[in-house]
C-alpha cells in the first residue's frame, strides 16, 4: 500500500437514536489516509467518541458506509472481526484484562487470532514493552500499575496485533495530570513512526504538535476540518472560535 | 456420667455394629455423593448454557439485525424463561416425584432419576448466578475484547467468563452446599441416600438419637470440608490479582 492511499473512507455516516429524534452523528464524510494523524476535537456530546467507535463498529451506524482498506465494513455480510484485528483501539478507561498478567494481556489476541506461538508473540510483546519502558512489569497484574502505566500497556497491547490504524478514544481523560505526559509521549513516538492514527482528545497541545489534520465536531456534525495551523490560528466558524476561546 | 457413657456405647453397638448396620450409612453416603456430584455437573452445564443464551439475548437484542438469528435467539430465550419460571416456582420434592412417578414411571433407576431431578433443579439457580456474574463484568472488558478482533464467543470464553466465574464463586459454592443437603429428600422416591439410611436404622432400633445425630454430623463435616476447599480456591484466584 502506498503512502497517501486512503485507509478509511467515511461516507455520510449517521447514528440516530429514538428513530431520528437524537442525532449523535449527522452525516459525517471524511477520508483517512495512510500515515495520517487525524485529531478529532469538540465539546462533550458533540459525537466525536461516537464517530471514533463507528470506525471499528463498536457502534453500528444507522446510515452511511465506512470503507476500511476498500471493504465496506458496515455491510452486514462483512465479517467485522477480521477487520478489527487490523484496527487497534485504546479506551479512556484502559480496559486491561484484570485476570491476566501484562504479558498475557498482550499475547492473548496474537496467539488466539493470529495463531502465533507463545514464544513468537512474547518476543514482539517484550520488544514493545521495552519501547514504553515497562519490560520489568511483564508479570505484574493490571491492578499493580498506575493509570499512566496502564494506558501505555493498553497502547502496546493493541500494537501487538500489528494494526494498520490506531484509534484513540480520549486516552488521557481518565489520567492524573502528571501521567498525561508519559502517554502522549508514546503516542507521539507512534506518530513519528508513521502509524495511521485517529485521536479523540481534549489535549489541544497534542493536536497542534502531532496532528496532520484536525477535525472539529459539534452537535454530531463536522463543523470544520483543516491543518492544525488553520484550525487553531484562523478558525472560520463561530462555533469553533467559541470552543477555542474556552479551551485555550 | 459413666452410666451415660455406657448407655451410649450400647446404643452405638445397637445402631451401627449389630447386623452390620453401618453398611446403611456407608452405602447411603455413597448414593448421596454420587447424586450430588452428577447433579452438580448437570446443573453447571445447564446453568452456563442458559446464562449464555439469556445474557447474549439481553446484550444483543437491540443491536441485532432482524432475521433468522434474532428469531432463533428470542425463541431460545423464551424457552429459558419458561424453564426458570417453572423450576423456581415449584418445590424440588414435587419435581422429584413427578420425575420418578410420571416422567420415568417405567424406569427403576432411582439414582439416575434423582440426578436428573436435582440437576435440572439446580441448573435454574446456577443459570441466574452465572448470568449475574456475566452482567457484573464491566462493559469495557467486552469492548476491549471485541476491538482486538475476538468474536462474541471468544470474548466470552477468554475475557468475560473467567472474570464472571471469580465474581460468583461464593454464590456458586452456596448453591452446591444447598444441593448437597437438598438431596436428603431423595427418600421420597425410596432412594436410600444418607438421610434415608439414618432413618432406616432408627426404624429398626427404635433409638433415634445416634443415627440422626450421626448423619447430621456427616453432612456437617462434608459441608465444612467443601467450604474450606472453596475458600482456598477463592484465595488463590484473588492472589493472582495482587
Amino acid at each position: 500500500m502506498n503512502a497517501n492511499e486512503t485507509l478509511i473512507k467515511v461516507e455520510n455516516v449517521q447514528k440516530y437514536y429514538n428513530g431520528g429524534a437524537i442525532k449523535a452523528l449527522d452525516g459525517i464524510n471524511t477520508e483517512i489516509k495512510k500515515g495520517e494523524v487525524v485529531v478529532v476535537i469538540g465539546p462533550s456530546g458533540s459525537g466525536k467518541s461516537t464517530f471514533l467507535r463507528c470506525l471499528n463498529l463498536l457502534e453500528i451506524p444507522t446510515g452511511g458506509s465506512i470503507y476500511f482498506e476498500d471493504v465496506d465494513i458496515t455491510d452486514a455480510k462483512t465479517n467485522i472481526n477480521t477487520h478489527r484485528q487490523r484496527m487497534g483501539m485504546v479506551f479512556q478507561h484502559f480496559n486491561l484484562f484484570p485476570h491476566m498478567t501484562i504479558l498475557k494481556n498482550m499475547i492473548i489476541a496474537p496467539m488466539k487470532l493470529q495463531k502465533k506461538s507463545q514464544a513468537e508473540a512474547t518476543v514482539l510483546a517484550m520488544e514493545l514493552l521495552k519501547r514504553v519502558g515497562l519490560e520489568d512489569r511483564a508479570n505484574a497484574y493490571p491492578s499493580q500499575l498506575s493509570g499512566g502505566q496502564k494506558q501505555r500497556i493498553a497502547i502496546v497491547r493493541a500494537l501487538c496485533m500489528q494494526p494498520e490504524v490506531m484509534l484513540f478514544d480520549e486516552p488521557t481523560s481518565a489520567l492524573d495530570p502528571e501521567m498525561v505526559g508519559e502517554v502522549l509521549e508514546v503516542m507521539k513516538q507512534l506518530a513519528n513512526e508513521n502509524m495511521t492514527m485517529v485521536v479523540v482528545t481534549h489535549e489541544m497541545g497534542f493536536a497542534k504538535e502531532v496532528g496532520s489534520r484536525v477535525m472539529f465536531m459539534a452537535d454530531g456534525k463536522q463543523v470544520e476540518e483543516g491543518t492544525p495551523h488553520e484550525i487553531f490560528t484562523s478558525p472560520k466558524s463561530e462555533r469553533l472560535q467559541n470552543f477555542l476561546a474556552k479551551v485555550l | 456420667m459413666a452410666e451415660w457413657l455406657e448407655s451410649m456405647q450400647a446404643q452405638f453397638e445397637l445402631n451401627f455394629i449389630t447386623d452390620n448396620r453401618w453398611r446403611y450409612i456407608v452405602d447411603g453416603l455413597a448414593v448421596t455423593l454420587k447424586v450430588t456430584l452428577f447433579a452438580v455437573i448437570l446443573g453447571i452445564a445447564i446453568g452456563v448454557l442458559i446464562a449464555m443464551i439469556r445474557s447474549t439475548y439481553d446484550k444483543n437484542k437491540k443491536e441485532m439485525r432482524p432475521g433468522f438469528g434474532k428469531f432463533a435467539l428470542s425463541v431460545l430465550n423464551g424457552i429459558c424463561q419458561v424453564y426458570l419460571t417453572v423450576i423456581r416456582g415449584t418445590p424440588v420434592v414435587v419435581q422429584l416425584m413427578i420425575m420418578y412417578y410420571i416422567i420415568f414411571a417405567s424406569s427403576n433407576n432411582k439414582v439416575l432419576v434423582a440426578v436428573l431431578a436435582f440437576g435440572i433443579n439446580s441448573g435454574a439457580y446456577v443459570a441466574e448466578i452465572v448470568r449475574s456474574g456475566i452482567m457484573s463484568v464491566d462493559g469495557g472488558q467486552f469492548e476491549a475484547g471485541r476491538s482486538l478482533g475476538f468474536n462474541y464467543f471468544q470474548t466470552m470464553r477468554y475475557i468475560i467468563v473467567p472474570q464472571a466465574f471469580k465474581n460468583v464463586l461464593p454464590a456458586l459454592a452456596n448453591e452446591f452446599i444447598v444441593l448437597l443437603k437438598e438431596t436428603s429428600v431423595a427418600g421420597y422416591v425410596a432412594l436410600q441416600d444418607l438421610t434415608k439410611a439414618g432413618d432406616i436404622i432408627r426404624s429398626r432400633t427404635f433409638s433415634p438419637f445416634l443415627p440422626l445425630i450421626g448423619i447430621a454430623l456427616i453432612y456437617l463435616v462434608m459441608v465444612m470440608f467443601f467450604t474450606w476447599l472453596v475458600g482456598k480456591l477463592e484465595r488463590r484466584l484473588r492472589n493472582s490479582e495482587r
